[in-house]
């Protein structure tokens, strides 16, 4: 791939996706790093700014190598990139610790859960990355599983909180793989970039965080489907708010 | 601050303390011992094992492991 140029519109924006999701996670962990509930728990949350961090600058320059960066060279570049494709749920500050462990949780496993069906990938540079990726995040889940059981085993206003803050994510979080016909993921499937489509990718996501939340008895809306043996999101999600080319709620 | 949100603050603070000590053992070479390298306080056991990493990872340790202070039994004390 050195010296060639690649043309692939759908990987250039899955790829800037993915680099400014990590980075904004790791721009809002890093607040945390001096403001968590204990000391360990702030050097924990230093350790995974620092993964979050990295992962951003290992994604950054892959962008340098296709041709839809010839449009706006500086958008390929961290420090002068004006266009922002994470979240809208991470424009903000945290407004607390539960949000911090909300985030954790919910929005670093679906982006390691799509970095896990690109371990086999076809792009050499996403493979390469994805399976250092998802060895890092293991430790993260540990992490944000152990602070769900106990934000939401403290009861009270705590437990409350955590509620607001997994709800503020939740819609937006199962929404970044793109609806069931999104042509950017199917395309990156078709040609074996990752080994799912989007309802696989959100299946696969409902499955890692699905039963945590039931043994802590945190409802959301999602069913088991006998047929096809998968979670599924029982109730519409808001596409009408999708933005396509960011992958974000508006 | 009113009397109630103190209370509050107060409350959550409260559910949120650490309460378990674990004393973190570790080896960087098959022939060493395991050794003291310090301790962390977690509830939750596979957070302490986290922080635990986070933390005492000046090393590339080939064994780490935890130990809860409380099933520490003295047999001389200081």
């Amino acid at each position: 791939m050195i010296g060639k140029r690649i043309d692939n519109a759908a990987l250039f924006a899955v790829l800037s996706a993915l680099a400014d999701n990590k980075q904004a996670v790791g721009r809002r962990y890093a607040y945390w790093c001096n403001g968590a509930p204990a000391l360990e728990a702030a050097v924990a949350a230093a350790a995974m700014t620092q993964d979050e961090l990295g992962h951003a600058r290992t994604l950054y320059p892959l962008l340098e190598d296709f041709a839809q960066a010839d449009a706006a060279p500086e958008q390929v570049e961290p420090m002068t990139r004006t266009l922002h494709y994470h979240l809208a749920a991470l424009d903000e500050d945290f407004t607390g610790w539960c949000d911090f462990v909300a985030t954790n949780f919910l929005v670093d496993t679906a982006l390691t859960t799509f970095f896990e069906a690109a371990q086999q990938s076809s792009y050499d540079p996403l493979r390469q990355r994805a399976r250092k990726i998802v060895q890092e995040e293991q430790l993260h889940f540990v992490h944000g599983e152990g602070w769900m059981r106990r934000l939401a085993h403290a009861g009270g206003a705590v437990r409350k909180t955590l509620l607001a803050s997994l709800q503020r994510f939740w819609d937006e979080t199962l929404c970044w793989f793109g609806p069931a016909d999104d042509p950017v993921m199917l395309q990156l499937e078709h040609e074996g970039i990752i080994d799912a489509d989007p309802d696989e990718l959100r299946s696969r996501y409902l499955q890692k965080v699905v039963p945590i939340l039931q043994t802590l008895e945190i409802a959301f809306p999602v069913a088991f489907s006998v047929e096809k043996k998968r979670w599924e999101v029982s109730q519409a999600l808001p596409w009408e708010r999708w933005q396509a080319a960011s992958r974000r709620l508006e | 601050m009113s009397k109630t949100e103190q209370a509050d603050t107060e409350s959550r603070r409260n559910a949120l303390n650490e309460r378990h000590v674990w004393q973190v053992y570790a080896r960087r070479k098959y022939e060493e011992p395991l050794h003291e390298i310090g301790n962390v306080m977690a509830d939750d056991v596979e957070l302490a094992k986290v922080y635990a990493r986070s933390i005492y990872d000046e090393f590339s340790w080939i064994e780490m492991v935890l130990i809860p202070r409380e099933t520490i039994v003295t047999v001389i004390g200081s």
